[in-house]
């Protein structure tokens, strides 16, 4: 389960002194909380539009227009696939595949535990190193379906301490 | 004052006009669908676009939209040029894919000589342009209830969360000012409904008439030093108030 409730107005406060009461911070504001909840809580939205006085619509607007941000709750270690055109050629569909097998998540999707969510990106700039896959910080490159286990439980164990 | 050649004419700019006034002003009509006089220029529907050069250009010419180029002294406009009318079909013929059963929607691009649209229509027919008049007009108005969400193909005017807009005030601004009237509402002297909210009405106490809800009288009480008691009345009333007390002032006047 996400640690950390949307009540909880803790990180909000902290987050919200860190940056001036300001229209020009919302997206700013947004990638804290996005960092600190993971995703966009509906009900911290309304607080981040108080306190900055923007329009909710308008903070409503921004949240839904970068893919970086989710308005639905994300798993603790994001997967990401490259499909950018070299990683595609190099098979980081039957990445993708064994990752679902693996995990039961399709792109997109959140594992039931909220341990993993996989993500498809189009390109992150290293196609020297295609297939490239990203859990959580660690990079990935020219991987196979038979390196994902070991990719995918690393991270297991970095959270584990 | 600037002096612009329009299609061949020379036309006369006001300071700080843009040019697609001057091109109307020149009486050659361009289309646009997100143009309007109340609000800011946005740049959005592409359609007024026009090309525009200098003697000292050499023949080169660029395309800008002329509802955002600021009316420049020396400037020579062409609204015909091949490539304009070129590029306003392909916007024309994108908008139709986009809005296939769209009466406004059909009838510029059938003005422009595309009966049917050669991209694939879109599967799920809608009436909104993305024109962006609806949250310009609740922006200026100062209510910001609804706002453009997503991106790309997935964009939509919608309020945040896709639930009633806590803020609207259900003026009907945004429906009134769409082009395509695609935004639905309903009013009637008890109730009136729009983006899922329920609004009541205030009545005028002398006809009794419906004419603005609750939740407007409240915006507007003391903005800009209006009155609360300005709205025991309704529009009508008060031109008729004005009126008998005009007739009032001017009885025995010219005897």
């Amino acid at each position: 389960m996400n640690s950390i409730s949307c009540a909880d107005g803790q990180p909000m406060e902290a987050i919200l002194e860190r940056h001036p009461r300001e229209e020009a911070s919302l997206i700013q504001v947004l990638q804290d909380v996005h960092r600190a909840y993971s995703y966009l809580p509906c009900d911290v939205l309304v607080q981040v539009a108080k306190a900055l006085d923007v329009p909710v619509a308008k903070v409503f607007s921004v949240a839904t227009f970068y893919k970086a941000f989710s308005l639905d709750p994300q798993g603790k270690t994001i997967i990401k696939v490259c499909t950018g055109t070299a990683c595609h050629i190099r098979g980081s569909g039957q990445v993708i595949e064994e990752i679902t097998r693996q995990l039961g998540i399709g792109p997109g999707e959140t594992t039931s535990d909220m341990g993993f969510t996989l993500k498809t990106v189009n390109c992150v700039g290293a196609c020297a190193m295609a297939p490239v896959l990203i859990v959580g910080e660690q990079v990935h490159g020219g991987v196979k379906p038979a390196k994902v286990a070991k990719a995918l439980n690393q991270e297991g164990h970095r959270d584990a301490h | 004052m600037n002096t612009l050649i329009v299609n061949g004419r020379h036309v006369k700019a006001r300071e700080g006009a843009m040019l697609l006034e001057v091109i109307r002003q020149a009486g050659v009509s361009l289309p646009t669908l997100c143009d309007h006089a109340a609000l800011e220029p946005w740049g959005g529907c592409r359609l007024c676009l026009v090309d525009v050069t200098r003697n000292e250009w050499d023949g080169w010419a660029k395309m800008v939209v002329s509802c955002m180029f600021p009316a420049e002294d020396g400037l020579i406009v062409r609204t015909d040029s091949p490539r304009v009318v070129e590029t306003r079909k392909v916007v024309l013929d994108l908008l139709l894919a986009r809005c296939p059963d769209t009466p406004l929607v059909q009838k510029l691009a059938r003005d422009h000589g595309i009966e049917q649209t050669s991209y694939q229509p879109n599967p799920e027919p809608t009436d909104c342009v993305l024109c962006g008049l609806c949250t310009r007009v609740c922006d200026h108005i100062g209510v910001s209830a609804i706002a453009t969400v997503n991106r790309g193909a997935g964009r939509e005017v919608a309020p945040p969360f896709h639930e009633a807009p806590p803020d609207c005030i259900g003026c009907l601004a945004c429906a009134e000012i769409c082009p395509t009237s695609c935004i639905p509402f309903t009013t009637s002297d008890s109730k009136r409904t729009i983006w899922g909210k329920a609004f009541e009405m205030v009545r005028c106490t002398q006809c009794g008439r419906a004419f603005i809800t609750k939740e407007q009288a409240a915006f507007y009480d003391g903005r800009n030093g209006v009155p609360a008691s300005y709205f025991d009345t309704c529009d009508e009333c008060k031109r008729r108030a004005q009126a008998q007390q005009f007739s009032r002032l001017s009885a025995g006047a010219g005897r």
